[in-house]
């Protein structure tokens, strides 16, 4: 189907796209890549009556490492990490992360800043950006303000970003050479969203560990004492742990949603350090 | 309309198009360039690929606007394309083609392929093809015939180094145990999204029940709840025009990240003021005419043990049936719903106080957050 009717705008300057969003008020919608609103228009699922275009929003591109932490620039495209083409903060794991998004085509368009916006909880840099414990950098008409990406997803759908406000950057910090990490989905086909998502990275020299469940419906829920106990033990936690921390922390899901999770959260402790 | 240029396949065009031209629909009717094909047009099924300066891209969901000044190749063109003219010949050696509608799209994928890959490995060159769906060949062909063409151009093509799979370094030396430093620790309970339970799905039927706790005491919320504009003031994005009686009309405008539809409708509403219970009905379209949902919102009012604090006991019950069913996930029903209960019971419990609601009703989570931690209202779990 065609998308129903709308005006477009194409800011050149990021202080014009957020007034361009504050004028179009409620009917106003930001389109990066287009990955994921372009279908959702097509199917007339969503119908905003204006977009504000900031694909080639030179201040969006930009890719800056800092002495702890890459900042990548809202629009940098998921090919662009899959290819090595920006730092890679965290040993390889951003581009294995990038390189299991949907398909070339779409990677070839979409954006990690986008994909934080639209919020599927399925999505891999949700995920993946809420392991790693990253940053985002919003920017709003009249201020600048970040926000820890753990905080910054309320739930499906749902972020803390206000309808004039823009994802200007994703800071990630650097983790230390000798990082372990790990990111596995289960997915039935290549390139679908996942069904679930477990997440890890481990890092003695930082005394980091954090452990994620993700495509659960709602925000990716963090294993605390998954976590503990793999610092602790540098090896798998024991084996009901995993299991009962994400049936108590995720008492909505079904019985088959939650094994999937332990399976997908197992597998990528077993990636970072073993078995 | 607006004017854009393009140079497709050579040729400079100036082509008006509208905002929500796509790309594939100045290719095939303005430019008569029909090789490109139309299949789900939701950026799934691949038939519309091209390449968009370099790259290859959905043209069906590529706004033409956004393309002013590229440059785009279709599969007309390619002339005189060195892995353009050995694919064809291997598509045809291989019978990579039945039907012929996929291969417009999977020959302009199997070119990038080429150029980015330089080794034909079975397994990858499936994984980089599952964005272009055929359903005559069962691929075998089309694989083979790209894994030839690979190993024919391998050592003077690839733009980029054998696409490493960054495997983790799990075969290094053993680490060493530690504690997590305190800065890094996140209270796992607070994030969960849904720890209150309680949604089943049944013949498209979804119900979803919760509890929750109001510092007013019960004659009064009950007295809120018996006024039917007070209930809709107080629910997110309702409305109600007129009422007659038990009965009244009304819209309902339901926003879930950039899914923004109104439903007009009608509904009634009966309650029985010995049980305290109440039950409203309510059905309507959706203003564009392509979903319906029915919906019930049955509700219990008894004391808390505390006599200054009132039980609420939600039972929300719909259906939708038409195009916005597909969004019916149990997971993000309940994500959606929980956020709608929960923006109910602040401003039920914001009113109560003698405060006025804003008038910004349609709020932003954040704003409905911190109300919550506002207004002090206990949540009961409830599990199902």
């Amino acid at each position: 189907m065609k998308p129903a009717p709308f005006e477009v705008c194409h800011p050149d300057v990021l202080r014009n796209a957020t007034e361009m969003l504050e004028t179009g008020g409620q009917g106003a919608k930001l389109i990066s890549g287009g990955q994921s609103l372009g279908p959702m228009m097509n199917l007339r699922l969503a119908r905003p009556s204006q977009l504000v275009d900031v694909s080639r929003l030179a201040e969006l591109q930009r890719v800056d490492e800092r002495s702890g932490s890459v900042l990548f620039g809202a629009a940098t495209t998921h090919a662009e990490i899959e290819d090595g083409k920006t730092p890679d903060p965290i040993a390889g794991m951003m581009r294995q992360v990038a390189r299991g998004i949907a398909y070339r085509v779409v990677r070839n368009k979409g954006t990690i800043g986008g994909s934080v916006a639209h919020a599927d909880p399925a999505a891999d840099w949700i995920s993946a950006l809420t392991v790693a414990d990253a940053k985002i950098h919003i920017a709003g008409k009249r201020s600048n303000r970040t926000m820890a990406m753990h905080d910054f997803v309320l739930g499906a759908y749902t972020t803390d970003l206000r309808t004039d406000e823009i994802i200007i950057k994703i800071e990630v910090p650097k983790y230390s050479k000798n990082v372990r990490w790990g990111y596995y989905k289960i997915c039935r086909k290549v390139g679908e969203f996942a069904d679930a998502i477990g997440a890890t990275i481990v890092d003695p020299e930082r005394r980091y560990c954090r452990v994620v469940a993700g495509a659960v419906g709602g925000k990716p829920l963090i294993l605390a004492e998954t976590a503990r106990q793999l610092a602790q033990l540098a090896a798998m936690p024991a084996g009901e742990t995993i299991h009962d921390e994400i049936a108590a922390s995720a008492t909505g899901l079904d019985a088959a949603s939650r094994h999937q999770l332990a399976t997908a959260v197992g597998r990528a402790i077993t990636e970072a350090v073993g078995l | 309309m607006k004017p854009i240029s393009l140079t497709v396949n050579g040729g400079k065009y100036e082509v008006l198009v509208e905002p929500r031209t796509q790309l594939a629909e100045v290719l095939r009717d303005k430019l008569h360039l029909t090789g490109t094909h139309l299949g789900c047009e939701q950026g799934v099924c691949g038939a519309c690929t091209v390449i968009v300066d370099g790259k290859p891209v959905r043209s069906c969901i590529a706004y033409a606007g956004s393309c002013d000044g590229a440059v785009v190749e279709t599969v007309e063109g390619f002339a005189g394309d060195p892995v353009m003219d050995d694919l064809r010949d291997a598509f045809s050696r291989h019978h990579a083609l039945q039907c012929g509608f996929c291969t417009p799209g999977m020959i302009i994928t199997a070119r990038d392929i080429v150029h980015r890959l330089d080794v034909a490995d079975e397994k990858q060159i499936r994984h980089e093809l599952s964005g272009n769906l055929c359903r005559c060949t069962g691929y075998m062909g089309i694989v083979a015939a790209i894994a030839d063409v690979i190993a024919k151009h391998k050592d003077g093509l690839a733009v980029t180094t054998k696409s490493e799979t960054a495997a983790p370094e799990s075969s290094a030396a053993p680490i060493t145990p530690f504690e997590i430093a305190p800065e890094y620790v996140i209270d796992g309970a607070g994030s969960s999204v849904h720890a209150a339970s309680g949604i089943s799905i049944e013949d498209g039927w979804t119900t979803i029940a919760r509890s929750f706790t109001l510092d007013h005491a019960l004659d009064d919320v009950w007295a809120h709840f018996e006024e039917l504009r007070a209930v809709a003031r107080c629910l997110p994005g309702a409305e109600i025009d007129d009422i007659d009686g038990d009965r009244f009309v009304g819209n309902m405008v339901i926003k879930f990240g950039p899914i923004n539809a109104r439903f007009a409708g009608e509904g009634s509403r009966k309650s029985d003021v010995a049980d305290r219970t109440g039950l409203v009905h309510g059905m309507g379209k959706d203003t564009s005419g392509q979903s319906n949902v029915r919906g019930e919102l049955a509700y219990k009012i008894a004391q808390a043990d505390d006599e200054q604090q009132t039980r609420i006991d939600l039972q929300t019950r719909f259906q939708i049936q038409g195009i916005l069913a597909q969004f019916n996930r149990k997971e993000l029903v309940e994500s959606f719903a929980d956020i709608i209960m929960r923006q109910f019971v602040s401003n039920c419990d914001t009113e109560l106080s003698g405060d006025e609601l804003g008038k910004e009703r349609n709020l932003s989570f954040i704003t409905v957050i911190v109300q919550i931690i506002r207004s002090k209202f206990r949540e009961l779990m409830r599990r199902s």
